[in-house]
């Protein structure tokens, strides 16, 4: 029972709370809402789901939220400049893993702690961002072709959601069920054991970190077809809710653990949040209030491997 | 229940609780988003805003987009979902977040914006003008130094205001080639912009001192570092005339100040601004008068005064 109780706890606070909101926030429990909720937990969930992976083989990837931006002011200048669309995606989708493979490189090669090298990597994708743009947004009507990816809908349902669902169903079956996967997990748990015992510990790191990236290239590309702009400090505001998505996630489910269910549950219950304080209300800086009681918590609770991996320097 | 959990569980109900809210409904609910709340401008008009709605017995949700478009664009949907009866959006981005903005207009919630630019969506854009504001500032300059010698400006390209108003110096310089730009140094970062602009206008200043006669600041936030770093240097009020753009107290206090270098702003109404969104939407959407009674087209412009030593007396009250 115990033990139940600290796998399924904070899903169950999480459950709470959205009844909460349900009694106490007018229009909350409409319909119109909850997908606006499910459709905006979408970005953040697929940005964080690429920290959880990285963070499941102990390296913090603190670059998501600036290489997001960076990729999509390059997708969303060669959609804007009138080039095909699928090369945009493409674009940025490059841009996101050649990120993850620099930090991978800079992290396992260069030896470069994944803190300092992804908060370098940070930095220059934001300078690159501003460079590109000149501080001025793409913006535009853009093709129906390009933003009908985050835009159209798949039996009422937001295509992002299912972009979401597919993702994480993918991660949940490469962590669970593939050998990179338990050798991802096994280099994150004990990474000198794990290399002992003949696992290829590096390239399990820069998997982690690749795959990272890619995520926020995905985030990116989406967040730009949503919107149909892209600006260099588009994706600048998931930062911190990225990094309480899986500290929070790491309440749940593998307590102390990143993990990809914990981290969508944490993507979606920071959004039920942040919507229901909207509509009940709450000026601006309660949220900021309330996210920040919640890293707080969280990493009280059980972060453990994220802090063994923020002070490994 | 495991104590971790109910410590959890007690830090989401204290954080909830925090809010101060769910008390019974008031008559007449506004929403107010504000593009970037830790730019003193966007506050200014905010803030305004927020205290002319409540001073009516509105209830008023204040929201901080922190200069993210899809936190802008989510911040939206919330109000929609909330039913407000009506919206205001300071220095907005009426365009990027147009799907939102339309969807407001269809579920007939008005929609009136300040410093954001007009869209078919909203009712009209409150604001002055930024081209007119940067040639007062731009050509206050040039007559100060008599249309001849050599400037510094200090730039900011990651607002379009700021923006707007370097552009026009631009074309004010290119047309008076006299006055030359001898350097200038552009704003990078924004949460330590302060810092960012000491660091390099101190630069600039040692580098060329004693070779340019003014300095030309995008906001007076910055302009303000400026002037602390030419009085460090034993600079005098009309030695380095130094122009910026804004107005407000600090800024009407140092141009009244013999001992500030800092010697014109345009004042941009911020908080009349603030007001006049409210009284507007009281004007259109509590006494149903048609929007023509508040403005024609699709901006209500406000005046931008030059304030200087001849006048300041008059704002610094």
């Amino acid at each position: 029972m115990r033990t139940a109780l600290e796998r399924y706890g904070t899903a169950l606070a999480g459950l709470a709370l959205a009844l909460f909101f349900v009694a106490a926030a007018p229009n909350f429990a409409s319909g119109t809402n909850l997908l606006n909720v499910l459709k905006e937990t979408s970005f953040l969930a697929i940005l964080s789901l690429g920290f959880t992976l990285a963070l499941i083989t102990a390296e913090l990837d603190l670059s998501v939220a600036e290489v997001a931006s960076l990729a999509a002011v390059v997708t969303g200048a060669l959609v804007h400049a009138g080039q095909p669309a699928l090369l945009g995606i493409g674009a940025g989708l490059a841009v996101g893993l050649g990120a993850g493979v620099l930090n991978g490189v800079a992290v396992t090669v260069l030896k470069v702690p994944s803190l300092i090298a992804t908060l370098g990597t940070a930095a220059i994708a934001k300078g690159l961002a501003f460079m590109i743009t000149g501080g001025v947004a793409f913006v535009g009507r853009w093709p129906s072709s390009f933003t009908g990816l985050a835009r159209d809908t798949i039996l009422g349902v937001p295509n992002v959601v299912v972009w979401m669902v597919a993702i994480a169903s993918a991660a949940v079956f490469l962590v669970k069920s593939t050998r990179p996967g338990a050798h991802m997990t096994a280099t994150g748990e004990a990474d000198e054991a794990a290399r002992l015992a003949g696992i290829a510990t590096a390239r399990m790191k820069r998997i982690g970190l690749a795959l990272s990236g890619l995520l926020a290239g995905i985030t990116a590309v989406l967040l730009a077809a949503s919107l149909s702009s892209a600006a260099p400090n588009m994706a600048g505001d998931y930062f911190l809710y990225a990094i309480a998505a899986v500290l929070l996630g790491m309440t749940m489910f593998e307590p102390g653990r990143a993990n990809v269910p914990g981290t969508l549950v944490a993507a979606l219950t920071l959004k039920v949040l942040g919507n229901g304080l909207v509509l009940m209300g709450a000026d601006y800086y309660v949220q900021d209030i309330v996210l920040g009681v919640i890293i707080i918590v969280s990493v009280a609770l059980s972060a453990t491997a994220l802090k063994q991996a923020a002070f490994k320097l | 229940m495991h104590k971790n959990h109910r410590t959890l569980l007690a830090a989401y109900a204290l954080a909830v609780a925090t809010t101060g809210t769910g008390g019974p409904a008031a008559a007449f609910e506004l929403g107010i988003i504000a593009f970037q709340m830790s730019a003193e401008t966007h506050a200014r008009v905010a803030n305004s805003a927020a205290t002319a709605a409540k001073a009516k017995g509105w209830t008023v949700t204040l929201l901080n987009s922190e200069g993210a478009l899809p936190k802008h664009a989510e911040q939206f949907d919330a109000l929609i979902a909330k039913k407000v009866d009506a919206i205001v959006v300071a220095m907005g981005k009426p365009v990027e977040a147009d799907a939102q903005f339309k969807a407001a207009k269809d579920k007939g919630i008005a929609v009136i914006t300040v410093m954001s630019g007009t869209s078919p969506h909203t009712l009209f854009d409150i604001q002055v003008n930024e081209y007119k504001v940067g040639a007062e500032a731009a050509l206050y300059l040039l007559g100060v130094l008599g249309y001849q010698g050599n400037i510094i400006t200090q730039r900011f390209d990651g607002n379009v205001g700021t923006r707007i108003r370097g552009k026009v110096l631009d074309i004010v310089l290119a047309e008076n080639t006299a006055v030359k730009e001898l350097a200038k140094h552009s704003m990078a970062r924004t949460q330590s912009w302060r810092d960012d602009v000491r660091g390099g206008m101190q630069a600039l200043i040692l580098k060329h001192r004693g070779q340019f006669q003014g300095i030309w600041a995008s906001f007076d936030g910055q302009a303000f570092v400026i002037d602390d770093l030419l009085k460090a240097q034993g600079m005098k009020k009309g030695q380095i005339p130094l122009v910026s753009i804004d107005g407000g107290p600090e800024t009407y206090r140092r141009i009244a100040d013999p001992e500030s270098t800092l010697t014109a702003t345009v004042a941009i109404p911020f908080e009349p601004m603030g007001k006049a969104v409210v009284d507007a939407i009281e004007t259109i959407v509590v006494k149903k008068q048609p929007k023509t009674a508040v403005t024609q087209g699709p901006y209500l412009y406000m005046d931008a005064i030059l304030v200087d030593a001849s006048n300041v007396k008059d704002f610094a009250k």
